[in-house]
């Protein structure tokens, strides 16, 4: 006895120690690519874009203000009080770093020179010799005097030998159409604040924001003044923040639930004591699973608590069922349990497991968890559960039956229930008649969180300053810098070809900025010379009538070029400005080099401009693209999986039912319960997205259980259809309530796809179990040619 | 300190109240007439002042304008540059360069070139709350017949540029004698105007130019 107790503390303490071993480890991914398949072009295009192009430290501050010198002083009181606060922020940023310092260009200038084409660096040279120096001043004075460009006139001011009129050829100085800190009125300003450390995790994250968030309450802008919080660290913050509470919420709720049905069943404290512990037990235990085997949980992830829950359950019903009626010793009331347990338990967890034949990452991960969850929810029911209810055994006391039960015994009830399906179902029916089949829906809005402040603010952002909802991201990849210059020349090349075609409006590529090392090795020692020239090139700017300080760019711009002389190409500019500029452009690191450019297409031309483009090492993405392609594949690999499953599933009921009418009438069933599903989706006005077609597969697992129970009973009790159904009523409804509640608990979910998926599947279940109890039994008297049941 | 806080802000209060409030009349009425021009023509003198020029540098120009949106703006003598309006679309001519460029007005505030003409734009406005929508008024002052009045536009774009714009006119004739915009860095742009003759007929003509042996690029497509 003393060893036996030992081996239970031995147990404890090791599952104790998995259990914080593994959740200490559980990670939250709010990547929706994530969930999405990997090698479709459009989801590798913005993973890429995202991991190189995406600030992860950097929080996106909106202000909104009803004048613009209102939002300004805002946003400078904002970024002032938020800079400050040293331990949180490294930077604030509020308007463009070249505002501030406007020298900064010098050095962005200096290597746009550098870079381009060796003839026109040359033409420079020779405008700066002492035979051109007074007509190319005398040439920019008139200018000063004849522009009616302001923008002309103030860079002419400072440049007087007019350098960075080399580049107006390549589009380098055109005027940038949009602001990244300001609307075009004014009214609405942005301000990049950059954490001082990086995060964690997506605790450390949410502290950082809530800590944000208290010292922008605490700026004291005015009333009118509207604040908003987007980018990545806002969207960790936002959605991780989310997913802890619907997995905590959806768990804590459908333990709830089956609570309630069991007491309502069995009336007995103590059992049902037990019963939720071993629910918490096997939840913790492969969210432990989840934290040690898998990667990060995604939001998709997330609901199998719920749903691990909802199916586990059943196990316990059973044990219990079974020991309720029980004689004998626990090993053999295990062993009356396993055939039964391990048969549903493999069956269902198979369903789940099957998921990884869809290339949907999310949803591999579900199946994964609910799967592991399935299992360990057997071997728990049976290796502990089993035994707690021999404790509580008391077989001298006949046990009434229960509410469900009687109801199951009365001839009035199931006619009546059978009367109410068939209306549920004609209903149904008529509404998918009236209405046809629900909408399809695979925009990326059904990827998305339902509520997210991020979200909220970043749709403003879009609205207010970068409108890029209709462009499209050209992103190049490469080795090294050469390997990108070669594949943004095709892809410019291309792009212009198409923008001839009348395909493309506008695009802009990287390629005037990207470092071209044969230019700079060839301009450097043609440059290099005016160093030795610059008080000669100053006075000339005097004596042309400039003051000191319209020579301080050229200077700089000199003085950079032999900087640089000591460097080997290929030069990339590094100080704040260019740093900042750049960031958005062009990423170097971990041997990838990553080029960022935008495309206008005109309407109708995406995907033949995205297939055009699509090369190795080039992409050309947008989320609305992402939603095109996943319609265009998805569905097919839906279908792909559900063939499989089908077939699959037929092989096992053909076995196990060794009668064709009986596989008739299951083929049936299932494909009623599909349509009446499609029928109930329509009615409430529900479409089919990326997440509750799925629902399909999962019911395939689950609810078809219903019908093969009831049919295997017909079967066992020689066609007697009440007497089937007096003995299945009470496992079917405690079966379906409990994981229609599982399901149904994660209907509120905050991500869109999952409460579809939830709702969907608590939907399928419910009306499964309705026509499997009510009208399978029915059909099976009339194809039989039976009498009817009293 | 508690006590003090109330003080400063009672009065600051004060301060404020105190304030002489601009006399908006002038502007108002000036306003106003600009309906009674159906068209103006006028000579002036630019001078650019700017930051980085020992000294300002001058140039002579001419400015025909006829309801409702046709205007003519040359500056040189010769004409080294040349903006005509006709309703929606402006037409940029270099003579010299013989070149010439057609710009949309949705461009106007975009593109740094078409930014300066839009300066210029004839009306300033149809009446005072459209005045009041695209300007602020920082001062108004008037000597004799001369009202002074400094404006800077409400759009941010053009704010980030300007810090004044600066309108001399006539309170008898409602005539503009100068207009002048200052940068922000310190930079000034006037224009004295001379020989302004209202409600003469003009020549449609003037409004036309001959793109024959010119290199057209037009950034309307």
């Amino acid at each position: 006895m003393p060893g036996i107790r030992l081996g239970w503390i031995a147990l404890g303490v090791a599952l104790a120690m998995f259990v914080a071993a593994g959740i200490s480890r559980i990670s939250f991914n709010v990547d929706i690519l994530k969930l999405l398949p990997t090698h479709l072009p459009q989801v590798e295009g913005l993973s890429l874009f995202l991991k190189h192009f995406a600030q992860p430290n950097e929080l996106i501050v909106t202000v909104e203000a009803p004048d613009s010198d209102t939002a300004e002083a805002a946003a400078d009181t904002l970024a002032a009080h938020l800079g400050k606060q040293t331990a949180l922020v490294k930077r604030t940023v509020a308007r463009a770093p070249w505002e501030k310092n406007p020298a900064d260009l010098s050095e962005l200038l200096a290597f746009l020179l550098l870079n381009q084409p060796p003839e026109k660096v040359r033409e420079i040279a020779e405008r700066l010799t002492p035979e051109k120096t007074a007509a190319t001043l005398q040439e920019t004075l008139e200018k000063l005097t004849d522009s009616i460009s302001p923008q002309e006139v103030a860079l002419l001011s400072y440049d007087p030998y007019n350098l960075a009129g080399t580049l107006a050829s390549s589009g380098l100085m055109s005027g940038a159409q949009q602001s990244e800190f300001s609307s075009a009125d004014g009214t609405f300003r942005v301000i990049y604040v950059e954490a001082a450390q990086p995060f964690k995790n997506y605790k450390d994250t949410i502290a950082w924001m809530e800590e944000i968030k208290r010292h922008a309450a605490e700026a004291q802008l005015p009333a009118s003044v509207r604040l908003g919080f987007t980018g990545e660290p806002a969207f960790v913050a936002d959605i991780s923040g989310s997913m802890e509470w619907d997995m905590q919420s959806s768990g804590i709720v459908t333990l709830l639930i089956i609570a309630l049905i069991f007491w309502a069943c069995y009336r007995r404290l103590r059992p049902l004591r037990d019963l939720q512990a071993m629910l918490v037990l096997i939840f913790l235990l492969t969210l432990a699973a989840a934290g040690l085997f898998l990667s990060q949980l995604t939001v998709i992830g997330v609901g199998c608590a719920a749903i691990m829950i909802g199916l586990s359950v059943d196990y316990g019903y059973f044990v219990y069922q079974r020991s309720l009626g029980h004689r004998g010793t626990v090993r053999e009331l295990q062993k009356q349990c396993v055939q039964n347990i391990a048969w549903t338990a493999t069956s269902t967890a198979a369903v789940f497991f099957a998921l990884n034949l869809s290339s949907l990452p999310g949803l591999s991960q579900l199946g994964n968890l609910v799967g592991i969850g399935v299992v360990i929810g057997a071997v728990v029911m049976l290796t502990i559960f089993a035994p707690l209810t021999m404790r509580f055994h008391r077989p001298e006391i006949a046990r009434p039956l229960s509410f469900i039960e009687r109801l199951f015994e009365s001839p009035r009830f199931l006619r009546t229930g059978a009367w109410l399906t068939l209306a549920l179902v004609v209903l149904l029916l008529s509404t998918l008649v009236v209405k046809g089949l629900p909408e399809v829906d695979f925009s990326a809005r059904t990827l998305r969180p339902r509520k997210s402040e991020a979200y909220t603010a970043l749709d403003r952002l879009q609205a207010r300053l970068i409108n890029d909802r209709d462009l499209l991201s050209l992103v190049v990849s490469g080795r090294d810098e050469n390997d990108v210059l070669t594949r943004l020349r095709v892809a410019d090349t291309k792009l212009a070809d198409a923008k001839a075609r009348g395909e493309v409006a506008s695009f802009r590529t990287a390629l005037p900025v990207w470092p071209v090392a044969d230019n700079q090795r060839a301009n450097l020692p043609t440059l290099l010379p005016l160093l030795a020239e610059l008080p000669r090139l100053k006075q000339a700017v005097f004596d042309a009538g400039f003051k000191d300080e319209a020579f301080a760019l050229t200077e700089a711009i000199v003085n950079q070029w032999s900087v640089w002389a000591a460097q080997p190409p290929p030069i990339w500019p590094a100080n704040e400005a260019s740093r900042w500029i750049f960031r958005r452009i062009a990423s170097r690191g971990d041997g990838q080099f990553l080029a960022m450019g935008m495309v206008q297409p005109n309407a109708g031309h995406e995907d033949a401009l995205a297939a055009s483009l699509q090369g190795q090492g080039v992409w050309l993405v947008s989320w609305n693209q992402l939603g095109r392609e996943l319609r265009r594949v998805i569905p097919a690999e839906f279908v792909r999986v559900i063939v499989v499953l089908t077939g699959i599933f037929l092989v096992i009921v053909s076995v196990g039912f060794r009668s064709i009418r009986a596989v008739g009438l299951f083929v049936v069933t299932t494909g009623l319960v599909l349509v009446c599903l499609a029928g109930a989706m329509s009615l409430f006005g529900m479409t089919w997205n990326f997440f509750n077609l799925a629902a399909l597969l999962l019911l395939l697992g689950t609810g078809t259980d219903y019908s093969i129970l009831l049919l295997l009973a017909l079967q066992r009790n020689g066609g007697d259809a009440p007497a089937a159904q007096r003995e299945l009523s009470l496992v079917i409804c405690l079966c379906v309530s409990s994981a229609a509640a599982g399901f149904g608990t994660i209907s509120w979910a905050n991500h869109a796809g999952l409460a579809n998926l939830g709702l969907t599947c608590a939907m399928g279940l419910l009306i499964d179990a309705l026509i499997s109890l009510f009208l399978l039994p029915r059909a099976w008297m009339l194809l039989h040619g039976k009498k009817q049941p009293a | 300190m508690r006590l003090l806080l109330p003080l400063l802000l009672l009065a600051l209060a004060h301060a404020n109240q105190a304030a002489e409030p601009m006399d908006l009349a002038p502007v108002k009425k000036w306003i106003a007439r600009q309906d009674e021009f159906r068209s103006v023509q006028a000579d002036f003198t630019q001078t650019r002042a700017l930051r980085a020029l020992r000294s300002p540098v001058a140039s002579p120009g001419r400015i025909t304008f006829a309801v409702p949106s046709l205007l003519r703006w040359e500056l040189g003598e010769p004409a080294k540059t040349i903006v005509i309006r006709k309703g929606k679309d402006y037409l940029l001519i270099q003579p010299s360069k013989k070149k010439a460029e057609h710009i949309p007005a949705s461009n106007i505030g975009q593109e740094g070139g078409a930014k300066g003409f839009a300066m210029m734009e004839f009306p300033l406005a149809t009446d005072f709350p459209d005045f009041n929508r695209k300007f602020e008024i920082l001062a108004v002052s008037t000597e004799g017949t001369r009202c002074h009045l400094e404006i800077l536009p409400r759009d941010a774009q053009a704010r980030k540029f300007l810090s004044a714009l600066k309108i001399d006119f006539d309170t008898r004739t409602s005539h503009m004698i100068s207009f002048e915009m200052v940068t922000r860095d310190g930079s000034s742009m006037r224009n004295e105007f001379s020989n302004v003759r209202v409600n003469e007929k003009i020549d449609r003509r003037v409004f036309e130019f001959d793109l024959t042996g010119y290199d057209v690029t037009d950034a309307r497509n």
